[in-house]
């Protein structure tokens, strides 16, 4: 077929042309390797002779060793406060050079990584395409043999993550020159500074800087060249092309990669901040303050976070928690079974007028009713207990209680049921012996779902509880940050340990979770 | 039904009975509280407490005349429809896409539950971290990518905070709409579709006619629940700026527990959460009202 074979020699062409914009100086480079200034200097006179000739000398040994070096000067005029003018004439030996992505691939920096698996990524699709097309060039698209398939689709994959490499190697670079080599310059991180400037030394100069090599990099300028986009759109347009190669229809595949792009960016904006909260839980009080702080994970996990808030009372707090939201699930739970199975399986009156009380008792978050509660929790004198709580949340669950639950029931049949009170057993019998086994899974799912609401509650608890050794976790995270002062480190390990278990939880029953809220829940 | 209509004489308090906790446990702690507050509106209650005689519509004039009210009662306006508002089409787009097949599909669902399985109060508080000014993660972050070259103030002004906690609203929200819907997509017909096709149909066809009309139920409960929730929703603007400057991103919920708790007014107070409890069962009545509609076609 001669649109494969066209097809195929585009592939090649792109992923050549990939290699030779790898090959073209992408980054340049500025740097002054010797300054000398000489003061009270014109111009012309003698003392600017002797300067001038001293730093002709420095340069020429520069070129001597391989430098390809150029001398600027520059002259700074200035009357003092005598009246007289004074010049100070500063000469610099600068060397400018510029490095490809070879270069960067041959070095120890860090982003030598990200051009390796560039550079593998090429060769990858390369040698998958030659081989998936080895004998089907001539054959159509369609009668592809599987291991072809296979090969092709694996190009088009090496060739996406070369497209997502580039703009991650030139970040990598860019936080590198800019920013990391700064911070060193400054003293500002220590660990790893010889080595550090050993590895640039070698990437820069080719080793020729030696101790020099700080004093060099202190008035490095880099610019990097538009071109390294073109690698990109390269990369892109291969992927275009093997795709084209697999599957024959363009347009399918282009909005198969916009979903998956949507998809990998909400989760990305998703879990931002959870892995915010996991890295800030373990950092150092002084990193968690520092703007500048580079590194993605904490330079040293700081376990001993953890140790600190068991000691400012967190496990007691955890276990607070536990009490509030066992209890009120399992008071919810009682008290709600029965009346899910009364509404499942006996017809009354009042059966529509019970529906609605439930919803309306659904409609009023504790919030609204802040006041009212905590009146009645004084009159009830339970102000200030864990008992309270319990209640309160028990309560405000009943209804999604009631609605999942009779959900899961009226789905069940009640053939069983009534086979069982032929045998003997009463309605309570009939209910714990064979309904709520068979409801097992939406039981479980009730009871989560109540247990995670009550857990992550905070309102009411702030509202009631008074004590400090009562407040559940939602609560008593709140004493790491205060107006003046917010301890970040403690704040976000204590939150992590109130997350991990619920998250945890609701990801066991999210199958079931949905479905019951809106079918089950509001057939109501 | 034969069996129980025969017992139906002897037996027919029985329902009641087992609907009894239930309704004990909802009429304590939910209905007396609601009464509660509807009586010390209408009573005149000092700073300490103590609750006064009647003094009629006194604590509702007082609470509307308050200096911030205006300002509160917009801002719970523009919370409550921008947070429901964007998450409701935000929560659609998103299980529409989650509702394709593709790798990894479980992966993102459970990804995706993440915020909705959080406590309001912890999210709160890492997005208060990472919107910082002089440390916080976002501006990191930017400056390492070399994105943007210094750091960028991201709460420069209270209105913008209240965009803050509004997008933290949304994120929070998100889930929970897009997995109602989701459950609404599942149990669509997929040969609804494949007719569709043959009667060629193209894509934004498909959505209005046969996607829109059939998740419209699951819709306009996750919708009007959430205008409850959002209503209701405390810990986000407390948490990130406490209503500051002045009741200027206080919601009407955080500005009565602040009105309450700290001012001590709490004659006014009881009349705003009075107020917040008539709107809330407008939304109610109308709930309602699908719900019927929806049992009644069942």
């Amino acid at each position: 077929m001669k649109n494969n074979r066209v097809i195929f020699g585009l592939f090649i062409c792109v992923l050549v042309c990939a290699c030779a914009i790898m090959s073209l100086p992408l980054y340049s480079f500025n740097a002054s390797v010797y300054t000398k200034k000489s003061s009270n200097t014109f111009v012309g006179d003698e003392k600017y002779v002797e300067a001038r000739a001293e730093v002709e000398e420095e340069a020429e040994n520069y070129r001597s060793q391989g430098f390809d070096v150029q001398i600027n000067e520059t002259v700074t005029e200035r009357t003092n406060s005598k009246g007289e003018t004074t010049s100070l004439v500063a000469f610099t030996i600068d060397q400018t050079f510029t490095k490809n992505v070879w270069d960067f691939v041959c070095s120890s920096l860090t982003s030598a990584h990200a051009a390796r698996a560039m550079a593998a990524c090429i060769l990858l699709a390369l040698l998958c395409m030659i081989a998936g097309c080895a004998r089907s060039l001539g054959t159509a698209i369609r009668g592809l043999a599987p291991g072809q398939k296979r090969l092709r689709s694996l190009s088009a994959a090496a060739c996406l993550a070369g497209l997502i490499l580039t703009p991650v190697f030139v970040l990598m670079n860019n936080y590198l020159f800019w920013r990391k080599i700064g911070l060193y310059r400054d003293d500002q991180i220590e660990a790893g500074r010889e080595a550090f400037f050993a590895g640039l030394d070698r990437f820069l100069f080719d080793g020729q800087m030696g101790d020099g090599i700080e004093g060099a990099v202190k008035n490095l300028s880099v610019r990097h060249s538009a071109a390294i986009w073109l690698l990109a759109l390269c990369f892109f347009a291969a992927i275009l092309a093997a795709i084209q190669l697999r599957w024959g229809a363009i347009k399918q595949t282009l909005l198969r990669g916009i979903l998956y792009a949507f998809v990998i960016a909400v989760c990305v904006i998703t879990l931002y901040p959870y892995y915010v909260m996991l890295v800030t839980a373990f950092r150092s009080n002084a990193e968690t303050l520092d703007m500048y702080f580079l590194h993605l994970l904490p330079t040293k996990w700081i376990w001993s976070n953890l140790r600190d808030i068991v000691k400012r009372g967190v496990p007691r707090f955890l276990l607070n928690s536990v009490m509030v939201a066992g209890g009120s699930t399992v008071l919810a739970m009682l008290c709600g079974i029965p009346a899910a199975f009364a509404m499942a399986r006996m017809n009354f009156k009042g059966k529509k007028f019970f529906l609605g009380f439930v919803i309306m008792s659904q409609m009023f978050s504790p919030v609204v009713l802040l006041i009212g509660i905590s009146q009645l929790m004084n009159t009830l004198h339970m102000n200030d207990t864990i008992l309270g709580l319990i209640f309160i949340n028990a309560a405000f669950n009943q209804a999604f209680a009631i609605w999942l639950l009779r959900g899961t029931f009226v789905a069940i049949s009640p053939d069983m049921e009534q086979a069982a009170k032929i045998d003997g057993c009463g309605t309570v019998g009939s209910l714990l012996r064979v309904l709520l086994p068979m409801a097992a899974p939406g039981i479980v799912t009730t009871l989560i779902f109540v247990f995670i609401n009550a857990w992550n509650e905070y309102t009411i608890s702030t509202v009631l509880i008074s004590t400090a050794s009562k407040r559940p976790i939602t609560v008593g995270i709140t004493q790491f940050s205060s107006f003046n002062m917010i301890e970040w480190q403690y704040l976000f390990a204590a939150s992590l340990l109130a997350t991990v278990p619920v998250v945890i939880l609701f990801m066991a029953i999210e199958k079931h979770l949905t479905s019951g809220l809106t079918s089950g829940g509001v057939k109501g | 039904m034969n069996k129980a209509g025969n017992k139906k004489g002897k037996r027919n308090w029985e329902p009641y009975i087992w609907l009894l906790p239930s309704i004990l446990l909802i009429s304590i702690f939910v209905i007396f509280p609601i009464l509660i507050v509807f009586r010390l509106s209408f009573s005149e209650i000092s700073k300490a407490g103590v609750i006064g005689g009647f003094v009629g519509f006194k604590n509702y004039s007082d609470a509307i005349h308050l200096p911030a009210f205006k300002t509160v009662m917009i801002n719970t306006f523009w919370w409550v429809l921008s947070v429901v508002g964007l998450s409701t089409l935000l929560g659609f787009i998103i299980a529409l896409v989650l509702n394709q097949e593709f790798h990894g599909r479980k992966i993102a669902r459970s990804i995706l539950i993440f915020p909705w399985a959080t406590s309001l109060v912890i999210q709160a508080s890492v997005w208060n971290y990472i919107i910082k000014y002089e440390y916080g993660s976002l501006n990191s972050v930017l400056l390492n990518l070399g994105i943007i070259k210094e750091a960028i103030n991201w709460r420069s002004s209270y209105q913008i905070e209240f965009v803050w906690e509004c997008a933290v609203g949304i994120f929070v929200t998100v889930p929970f709409v897009a997995f109602c819907v989701l459950s609404g997509l599942q149990s669509i017909d997929e040969s609804l579709y494949e007719s569709a096709i043959v009667d060629g149909a193209g894509f934004w066809d498909k959505l209005f006619s046969i996607t829109l009309p059939l998740v419209r139920p699951a819709l306009s409960v996750s919708t009007v629940l959430n205008i409850i929730y959002v209503f209701n929703s405390f810990p986000i603007v407390y948490t990130m700026t406490k209503g500051a400057p002045a009741n200027k991103t206080d919601t009407m919920i955080t500005y009565l527990y602040m009105l309450n708790f700290y001012d001590r007014k709490k004659g006014p107070a009881n009349a705003l959460s009075v107020i917040g409890f008539v709107i809330l069962c407008i939304c109610a009545g109308i709930y309602m009202m699908t719900v019927m509609r929806k049992e009644e076609n069942l």
